[in-house]
């Protein structure tokens, strides 16, 4: 109570100050900046200028962030590169540069008005309550008769801390309103406005999708690689020793048995390759009995006893499934290989529209969230809009989580 | 026959070594780079080499290229290119010195042991091998053409089989001929499709290589 009332009256002293101070700078730099822009130091003055005015900017989003209580981002694109002129254009055409400028220009009758209705106000208030402390210093001569007690005797003043008091509650909404309207007003100029925020959540689109395409390709290419190397090369192998062993039946009628055990054990190889290599695309289990069931097959299926707590999922789009699972998949090998992890648990629950799963170990910690496994999953999770966090201290526990978006 | 073999699979590297020593040849070299295979057919000149396509470092088309660079130093210097897939471009790279003495065989052949060994020696003996893949893309590639559309398809077949650098003999065996007629056979096709005519088997397939690759 007491803070955010001190909170909003330094505000609004603060604005009084600034404003005039804000008004002058933007006036004076407007103009400098119109007189220079007909010459060739248009460019870096512009530049420097409003290197300055985004600075001041800054700190009126800081002041606003702290009388409406939630940060006030800044709605600047991407450090510019270039020449002068080119960067000089970029900030003209970007409304961020503009509504800076109006803000400053906005501060002072904003400032004066907030200033005078809430600081005279509160000051007022504030010398009520205290009258005893001062009003013994400042003589009051010729005053009407009541008014004369109240402020020259000791039982007046202390009757004028009363009627402050009771005042107290009324000056305090007005003060913190009248704060509050002028921050924020200030953020609606300060923040990045509509075009900006499609702007930006477009960048960001361009930047995950692009993570996307090449997550993609180079699975695939790790597919390929995976068949040629290993399912191929193996049946080729096979092939060999077969016709090897036909050729001695052929020719020599002697036995090939041992030939053959090899071809066959070639074979097995090369099955068992591939049946790795497609659980890996998508297991199987996936696609027949969902998500539930793959992740109680993948607890089976660990050297180390894993709990899996899933509550009702409900219909989920299959790329949100295989996700998920992944998820639950990679933490699990993470915490078998490295944590050296004595037990497991895989939590998945829907809340709404989204879709967490976490998995959580017992082991000794300290994964390294930017590792190559991890990343993938980061890039996999992120492709659907989701987040995925890793908390691994040193000495453990470890928790992998990701929250994916699930609107069918 | 002396032999150097560059493939990067230690699978498959045995499985051939295992497959030439047993039908009696002579594995000089088993390496599993392109350097290296560079610097064994340097050293060893041997008969013939097997290179697969990929290679380490890159595990692109450099077995491919250091094939290429030896017989830009040494031409005529007879290799067998093997690989998992057929890429029609590498084929045409490979003939387009027109040297002869090179093939390029899909990998999956060499489980054909009787084939793939007569492939391997008419490499060594400057000839021109060709997958029937290849030789099947090459036709895909020129159905419009007018000279191959002139073609029965009897002589069709027979052009398939020269283009893979079968001689007239195996053509013979091949498709159940006489030698007369086979002979008849490449005689039109060769007017048809307006090449010079040869008895060279060797320059033969590189004419029609070259005129299916134009």
């Amino acid at each position: 109570m007491i803070r955010r009332g001190a909170h909003a009256l330094a505000h609004l002293l603060t604005s009084l100050v600034l404003g005039p101070a804000t008004f002058v700078w933007a006036l004076l730099t407007t103009l400098v900046s119109g007189v220079l822009s007909f010459t060739y130091l248009a460019p870096p003055a512009f530049l420097l200028v409003t290197w300055m005015t985004r600075r001041i900017a800054g700190l009126e989003r800081l002041r606003a962030a702290l009388v409406l209580g939630r940060p006030v981002e800044s709605p600047y694109s991407a450090p510019l590169r270039g020449n002068p002129w080119s960067r000089g254009r970029a900030l003209v055409r970007e409304p961020a540069t503009w509504r800076d400028l109006a803000w400053l220009v906005l501060l002072f009758p904003a400032g004066l008005a907030g200033g005078l209705a809430g600081v005279l106000v509160g000051l007022v208030d504030l010398g009520t309550i205290l009258a005893p402390v001062w009003l013994w210093a400042v003589p009051n001569p010729y005053l009407p008769p009541v008014v004369d007690w109240l402020f020259n005797t000791t039982g007046g003043r202390f009757v004028l801390t009363v009627i402050g008091l009771l005042l107290a509650p009324a000056v305090w909404w007005l003060v913190t309103t009248a704060a509050r309207l002028q921050a924020t007003a200030a953020a609606a100029l300060l923040e990045p406005g509509p075009r900006q925020r499609l702007a930006r959540r477009a960048r960001e689109l361009a930047v995950t999708r692009r993570r996307v395409v090449d997550a993609q390709a180079a699975e695939l290419r790790r597919i390929e690689r995976d068949l040629h190397d290993g399912a191929q090369a193996r049946i080729v192998a096979a092939g060999m020793t077969l016709a090897l062993a036909e050729r001695k039946l052929r020719q020599t009628g002697q036995t090939a048995g041992a030939d053959i055990g090899t071809a066959r054990r070639q074979l097995d190889e090369a099955l068992a390759e591939l049946r790795r290599l497609v659980r890996g695309i998508h297991p199987p289990i996936l696609t027949d009995r969902g998500l539930t069931a793959a992740l109680a097959a993948l607890a089976g299926d660990a050297p180390l006893p894993v709990e899996v707590r899933a509550s009702e999922l409900g219909d989920l789009p299959p790329a949100v499934e295989s996700a998920a699972y992944f998820v639950a998949a990679e933490g699990l090998a993470n915490a078998v290989k490295h944590a050296a992890a004595a037990a497991c648990t895989i939590t998945i629950e829907r809340g709404g529209d989204t879709l967490s799963v976490a998995v959580h170990d017992d082991g000794r910690g300290g994964a390294d969230a930017t590792g190559s496994g991890l990343d993938g999953l980061r890039r996999r999770v992120e492709a659907l809009d989701g987040t995925l966090s890793v908390t691994s201290p040193a000495g453990g526990p470890t928790t992998v989580r990701a929250e994916l978006p699930c609107a069918l | 026959m002396r032999v150097v073999i560059a493939e990067d699979l230690l699978l498959l590297r045995d499985g051939l070594v295992r497959m030439l020593t047993d039908t009696g040849h002579d594995v000089v070299a088993a390496v599993a780079s392109a350097p290296e295979l560079e610097r064994a057919v340097a050293d060893q000149r041997p008969d013939v080499s097997i290179v697969d396509v990929r290679l380490p470092p890159g595990f692109r088309d450099e077995g491919l290229r250091a094939a290429l660079a030896i017989r830009a130093r040494e031409p005529r210097t007879p290799i067998l290119i093997l690989s998992q897939y057929v890429e029609r471009v590498y084929a045409a790279e490979l003939i387009a010195d027109g040297q002869g003495a090179v093939g390029y065989l899909l990998k999956d052949r060499v489980t054909a042991l009787d084939d793939f060994l007569d492939a391997l020696e008419r490499v060594a003996g400057g000839g021109t091998v060709m997958d029937p893949e290849v030789v099947r893309q090459l036709f895909a590639r020129n159905t419009g053409d007018q000279g191959i559309a002139a073609l029965t398809a009897r002589e069709r077949e027979v052009l398939g089989l020269v283009a893979q650098g079968l001689s007239n003999s195996a053509i013979c065996a091949e498709l159940v001929l006489a030698p007369a007629s086979v002979e008849k056979h490449i005689g039109n096709i060769l007017t048809k499709l307006d090449l010079p005519p040869s008895d060279d088997t060797h320059r033969r397939v590189r004419a029609v290589l070259a005129y299916l690759n134009q």
